[in-house]
């Protein structure tokens, strides 16, 4: 196995709505080998509110900055700040007046382009490998579960490492658990609202709602997701938009850093799986 | 009617002008952002094609004010999609960009609290470097509604119950009513004023 | 030596034909194990392309390299030594065909997997299963159902970042598709999505039919997901009158997918050492638009920009030529030799049988051995073969049954007469016999596909049974011969008919070339610089020096020709102009007439406001101070019409080089639909990055232009758009050259709207682009379709190919099939007269014996009778007409059809 060390970003989130995600990421790693180093105070990526795309590229060169100075390449389990990283990395590395401009702001961002930004997903199905993955499993997902992208996995074109409508790293990985992909296609990579939430959750919860009803009717016995937002729209808000729209949902949504913990056979608790708003006991019964 | 001459030809490059603009003029109002866009089943006036056609024509007064603009998802969809390479998201966040400059300097009024949101959002990382979730809700209600009471009684509307959801989870302890500092938050205030809107 | 032609497609096929048949030898690479390319798969193609695949398979100067690659090249024009699967070969000048490559990194979103959603080529598959069948139903492969409603998505995958420029065939082949299904299935509801409808001349007017007729949707939306839900496949496309995104539940999607570079074509451009332009194409000019970087090598086909079947054949003619300039003729021309034909006469008959199975078509339904059974032993039946399996094997048994067995008569089952009735016919002719004496019975059509097993056998038996009693009434038609004149008229002098005189003479023949202008030039006068940055009067001058210094050819201007006579291979007609009237011969015409643009009096206030003018009028002033200036494109009738395919490509180009002067310039494109084409598609994006405001709008609401204000009610946007403009510049559709009409009943070749039409083979399909229904006379340029320079030079030196084919024969053949009269039954009616299309028929009064019955004796007198002129094209319309039976079709005399029906009565 190539990976053994990498420069860890939690993301915002990773203390908070997020934690379970945060749990479930470092046990997965160190189960699978992978030294995790926290990036020495980091901080925030700009998420999607900072639109200012210079803004992000300075908040981000500090964070690159720090990792580079480990010589580790930067993993996040977060979707948006993968992409606030990666749309970072590249602007910085392909633009010199850029980098010099940023650097004149504040030494600590002096960043020199030597390293990657990576998602988990990508480091578990293309650096770590599906067959290295398979040798360390020791448990059987037997799961129904719909694979939940989101937005930045598979888009902009710039940052992907999926593919944009129909993505299937997830879908992989599940497989090789030994988990059933339920019908999903057209949902897995269509918002959740999330950007919404606080400004128009009217329609931010029609848009969950419609994922989370697509999953069911397809018979998933959960949804598998990356991104704490996502995680926060679809499981922490679920009751919300149940309440709202007077539906009955009712389901248990995973991060996929969970899922591949129990097929290598580490406690629940320790992946936060007691931490999912919606009840996941159901599920740890069927992993054998 | 549009009377050509009567607009702001200029408009074009202002938004050019802007990082993430730079594609406007590429677009040929193919309606691929617009139909594929997932917001338009819930707001069927969204449409950035038409939205591209006016800031082409120099509508931008028009532009400016449209509330539309604040419920672009920024998903991506149109970026991934257009065959221009117009990078309609990151374009759309220009002009808001530009937008939001109007409402404060009081030209234009938006109807929308997306840009109280967002800028509510980035004085918790100027302030603190990370999220401060508390801090950003007690800025941004309050402001919303255009008093503080009013912001809190829609505060405890929202998140009663998600707050106590996520207390009983272990999601929101009482470490969570503090924010989490970066330590050099030099940094980030000279990054913010060096980088920020002005 | 020879020429070496790289790839076995349309393109291919269509250069290696022209070159072989002028008798040049010619080396066809092909990498497949079958030659026909792409267009093989297409239904309706394969059907139009297979005769000349059956040519290609069985011509004598065609040494055919199936499965190879080109390995390398080296030498120069006139002496290249190639490589192909490692053969050796020479060559004076060699042709690159290689073809194209269909987009295949189709967005998932397109049907996330549903097998209902398919590309175009698979489509064409599918109606090509439809056409075999007997469900007559289009049935969608998922689940079998019946499709009630479908859909064609344009532009996938091209126009696109990954594509970039436009495929130019997809609007064109997908309102052929559209009109197949309409045709067959008239039931089915049809939504096309497009962005700009990029259809020409004929393929315009079907697209008005298919919305207009056929009640065919077109709306335009570039949608970008089809999304299956439940058993139907969701599009949703931009409702632009009503602003709103609406949803469409269709049965099937059809995905017009574009073109690519041959994905061959990377490594052949390194072996030949071509240049390649940004896209992977074969780099060529507008001026040039045959030849390659490399001297001696030449392109045609997709390998230099996407293009429709049409324009391929086109250029691969001129590629043949180019190539034939290059090289020396080594090679007998198939037909040219002397033959000598048994005596037959009244000798029985000695009929041989040769059922072919046509590599499994007819065998795979027809139980050959049980028909074989049947005839065997048949009264007059000699020999029976039932053993060939392929043409050629079938050849040599008819050669072989002629010369060893004496056989005096030949039916032949197996294919289709139309693919293969010449070459059965040839291999007569070269064993001996009277190519008449041949009885074609069509086993595959007629039999093994539309009928099943049982009865297909049967149905075989009978015609064979059938066939075998016409035989024996055959009789051996007189092959006449007459000579070639090794000279050509060309009528035009402009750039097409320059380019038509120069690659006639340079193959060696005399060219009278005449232009009713005092000067020569065309419409190019009106330009003074091309697309490409060329000035115009550089090309003009270059050309006319040419032609003028060039010995073969004579030039006659304000001059025009008048009273043609005779056919292919020998006219006559007079010259008449300024003090000059002289009688000329020649063996070929080529009709370069040209078009001019119309006067769009009264347009947008056109003749009576100085701020409007046209486009040639705005080009020629060269400059414009405007501060806003507006392009209106299509100003002119909306009916009877023709646009310039180049209509766009000068609009956007004009707009984009006032941009470029004066970026300060507001400049606005008022459009129907936005035609740049092909690689044109570059200078679209970059007069929209420059600053170019394009407004589109609707026929049935045209602009309109008062006091200072142009109004457009912009379709994409909904609303009306005013602009103050200080210029406005009209385009305009482009008029026939007043000469047409006079031609086309000289020629008797037809126009539509005023320009010639090409002979067209099979509907919606052109494989002959600028040959027409009167052999020997060929046409090109925008006396065809008013067309860029580039492709105007293509036609012509595809005119130029056609026309050296046939100056190349020393001798043609009357039409063996014609009609005759039997003088002593002729009463003299007319009707036959009356009939003929052709006008070959005339009433003589002549002395001839007249017959009185009863009192049995002849007398001589005077009587009217009809005479059958050299004209004659074997129609037989005067044959059924005549009601005395004066009148009779070689061939198909009433002794041979009654004995074929007798047996089946």
């Amino acid at each position: 196995m190539s990976v053994t060390k990498l420069a860890y970003y939690p993301g915002c989130p990773s203390d908070a709505t997020a934690i379970d995600q945060d749990m479930s990421t470092k046990a997965v790693f160190e189960k699978l080998g992978v030294e995790l180093v926290e990036v020495e105070d980091w901080n925030c990526c700009g998420a999607a509110e900072v639109e200012d795309p210079e803004l992000v590229y300075a908040l981000n060169a500090r964070n690159l900055a720090i990792a580079e100075k480990e010589g580790l390449d930067i993993v996040t389990p977060c979707s948006i700040c993968y992409y606030n990283l990666e749309r970072s990395n590249i602007a910085l590395k392909a633009d010199d007046k850029l980098r010099a401009k940023v650097k004149g702001i504040d030494s600590s961002l002096d960043y020199n382009g030597k390293i990657n930004a990576k998602h988990v997903l990508d480091v578990f199905v293309n650096d770590i490998g599906l067959e290295e993955l398979s040798s360390k499993i020791s448990k059987k997902l037997n799961l129904k579960v719909a694979p939940y992208y989101g937005c930045y996995l598979g888009r902009p074109p710039e940052t992907a490492f999926d593919d944009p409508d129909d993505p299937d790293l997830m879908d992989k990985l599940i497989e090789l658990m030994g988990g059933e992909i339920v019908p999903f296609s057209q949902m897995k990579s269509l918002c959740c609202g999330g950007p919404l939430m606080m400004t128009r959750s009217d329609i931010a919860f029609e848009m969950a709602r419609k994922i989370l009803d697509t999953a069911k009717s397809a018979g998933a016995d959960c949804i598998a997701l990356a991104c704490p937002l996502c995680g926060m729209m679809l499981d922490g808000k679920q009751a919300d938009i149940e309440k709202a729209l007077h539906v009955e949902i009712d389901m248990p949504v995973v991060y996929i850093t969970q899922l591949l913990g129990l097929a290598l056979g580490i406690d629940a608790k320790e992946l936060g799986l007691d931490k999912n708003a919606v009840d996941t006991k159901e599920l740890l019964g069927k992993v054998v | 009617m549009i009377k050509t001459w009567e607009l702001d030809p200029n408009f074009k490059e202002e938004i050019m002008n802007e990082r993430g603009g730079e594609h406007l003029t590429a677009c040929f109002q193919c309606s691929t952002c617009t139909i594929g866009c997932p917001i338009t089943e819930y707001v069927p006036s969204y449409n950035p094609r038409k939205i591209i056609q006016m800031s082409l024509l120099g509508m931008r007064k028009e532009v400016l004010s449209n509330p539309d603009l604040w419920v672009c998802l920024i998903c991506q969809t149109c970026t991934a999609r257009c065959p221009q390479d117009v990078q309609i998201s990151d374009l759309l966040g220009a002009i808001r960009r530009i937008a939001e400059k109007e409402a404060e300097a009081g030209n234009i009024k938006i109807d929308s609290s997306r840009p109280i949101f967002d800028k509510a959002f980035q004085h918790q990382l100027e302030k603190y470097g990370r999220l401060y979730d508390i801090g950003l809700a007690k800025e941004y209600y309050p402001k919303r509604e255009g008093s503080f009471f009013k912001g809190m009684m829609a505060m405890m509307k929202d998140y009663k119950d998600f707050g106590m959801r996520m207390f009983k989870k272990g999601k929101m302890g009482p470490k969570a009513m503090f924010p989490e500092k970066v330590k050099d938050l030099a940094v980030m205030k000279k990054i913010f004023g060096e980088m920020g809107e002005k | 030596m020879g020429i070496a032609v790289i790839g076995g497609g349309v393109a291919g096929i269509t250069a290696a034909l022209d070159l072989a048949n002028s008798g040049y030898k010619v080396y066809l690479v092909e990498k497949n194990a079958e030659l026909g390319g792409k267009m093989a798969e297409l239904s309706e193609c394969q059907m139009g392309l297979s005769p000349y695949i059956a040519k290609v398979s069985n011509h004598p100067n065609i040494e055919l390299m199936l499965s190879s690659e080109l390995e390398s090249l080296s030498g120069s024009a006139g002496n290249f030594k190639l490589k192909a699967s490692g053969k050796e070969i020479d060559a004076e000048s060699v042709v690159l065909a290689p073809g194209y490559d269909v987009f295949d990194e189709i967005a998932k979103s397109y049907g996330f997997g549903s097998p209902d959603v398919v590309p175009s080529l698979d489509f064409e598959g599918i109606l090509k299963t439809v056409t075999a069948g007997d469900s007559g139903k289009l049935v969608r492969p998922s689940d079998g159902k019946q499709v009630k409603r479908i859909g064609f998505i344009k532009c996938v995958g091209s126009r696109c970042q990954e594509n970039e420029i436009c495929s130019t065939a997809c609007c064109a082949y997908t309102a052929k598709e559209v009109w197949d299904i309409k045709e067959r299935f008239p039931d089915i509801d049809v939504y096309v999505f497009y962005m700009d409808v990029r259809v020409f001349g004929k393929d315009e007017e079907l697209v008005a039919d298919l919305k207009d007729k056929y009640g065919v949707h077109y709306i335009r939306s570039r949608t970008p997901e089809v999304i299956p839900e439940g058993d139907t496949l969701t599009v949703k496309f931009e409702n632009l009158e009503k602003g709103t995104i609406d949803k469409l539940k269709l049965d099937m999607v059809v995905l017009a997918v574009g073109l690519q570079p041959s994905k061959t074509l990377g490594r052949l451009a390194e072996i030949t050492g071509v240049n390649t332009d940004k896209y992977g194409y074969i780099e060529t000019g507008i001026t040039s638009p045959i030849e390659t970087s490399v001297p001696g090598i030449f392109a045609c086909g997709t390998a230099t920009a996407p293009m429709k079947v049409r324009e391929s054949v086109g250029l691969a003619s001129g590629a043949a030529l180019k190539a034939a300039v290059l090289s020396q003729r080594t090679e007998p021309i198939p037909g040219q030799e002397d033959r000598k034909y048994i005596e037959v006469g009244d000798a029985p008959p000695k009929i041989g049988v040769i059922i072919c199975d046509c590599e499994g078509e007819v065998g795979q339904t027809v139980d050959i051995p049980a028909v074989a059974e049947r005839v065997k032993g048949v009264k007059g039946v000699e020999l029976v073969n039932s053993e060939t399996k392929t043409m050629k094997e079938a050849m040599s048994a008819i050669e072989g049954g002629i010369v060893d067995e004496g056989l005096n008569r030949i039916v032949f089952a197996g294919c289709s007469p139309r693919e293969y009735e010449d070459v059965v016919r040839d291999a007569c002719a070269n064993a001996g016999l009277n190519p008449y004496l041949l009885e074609f019975v069509n086993l595959r059509e007629q039999c093994a596909w539309v009928h099943d097993k049982a009865e297909a056998t049967d149905v075989a038996g009978n015609t064979l049974r059938m066939a075998i009693e016409r035989a024996k009434y055959l009789d051996e038609i007189p092959i006449v011969r007459y000579p070639v004149t090794p000279k050509a008229l060309v009528i035009g002098g402009g750039v097409s008919g320059m380019t038509a005189a120069l690659g006639i003479a340079d193959t060696g023949y005399e060219v009278y070339l005449v232009e009713n202008e005092p000067e020569l030039g065309g419409g190019l006068r009106d330009f003074t610089e091309l697309q490409s940055g060329e000035k115009a009067s550089d090309v003009l001058t270059g050309l006319v020096d040419k032609v003028k210094s060039n010995e073969r050819i004579t030039v006659y201007t304000n001059a025009k020709e008048e009273d043609v006579r005779g056919r292919a291979g020998s006219f006559k007609a007079r010259i008449v102009g300024d003090g000059t009237d002289e009688e000329i011969e020649f063996g070929a015409c080529v009709i370069a007439t040209g078009a001019r643009e119309f006067v769009p009096e009264g347009y947008l206030g056109y003749g009576s406001d100085n701020k409007v003018v046209t486009l040639s009028e705005f080009r020629k002033a060269g400059k414009s101070d405007a501060g806003t200036i507006a392009f209106v494109q299509d100003m002119g009738p909306n009916e009877g019409v023709v646009n310039s395919k180049s209509t766009s490509i000068e609009v956007v180009d004009s707009a984009l080089k006032v941009k470029e002067k004066n970026p300060d310039a507001n400049v606005f494109v008022l459009y129907q639909d936005i035609k740049t084409y092909g690689k044109w598609e570059a200078i679209y994006k970059d007069a929209r990055e420059k600053g170019v405001i394009f407004l589109r709008y609707d026929k049935k609401k045209q602009p309109e232009f008062s006091n200072g204000i142009l109004s457009v009610f912009d379709v994409i946007f909904n609303d009306e758009v005013q602009i103050k403009p200080d210029q406005i510049v009209l385009s305009t559709p482009m008029m026939p050259a007043d000469a047409n009409e006079r031609l086309s009943k000289m020629f008797n070749i037809p126009l539509k709207n005023g320009f010639f039409m090409e002979a067209q083979e099979r509907p919606k399909m052109v494989l002959t682009p600028v040959d027409t229904i009167n052999e020997g006379v060929f046409i090109c340029g925008s006396a065809v379709y008013p067309a860029m320079i580039d492709e105007c030079i293509a036609m012509s030196t595809a005119a130029a190919s056609r026309a050296n084919v046939l100056l190349a024969k020393n001798f043609l053949e009357t039409p063996a099939v014609s009609a005759v009269v039997d003088d002593l039954i002729c009463v003299g009616c007319g009707v036959c007269v009356d009939v003929c299309p052709v006008e070959a028929i005339a009433l003589t009064e002549e002395t001839v014996p007249v017959v009185t019955f009863g009192v049995a004796t002849v007398v001589g007198g005077l009587k009217k009778v009809a005479k059958v002129g050299d004209g004659c094209i074997g129609c037989g319309s005067c044959a059924s007409y005549c009601p005395s039976s004066a009148m009779s079709l070689k061939y198909f005399k009433d002794k041979q059809l009654y004995a074929q029906l007798d047996y089946a009565f």
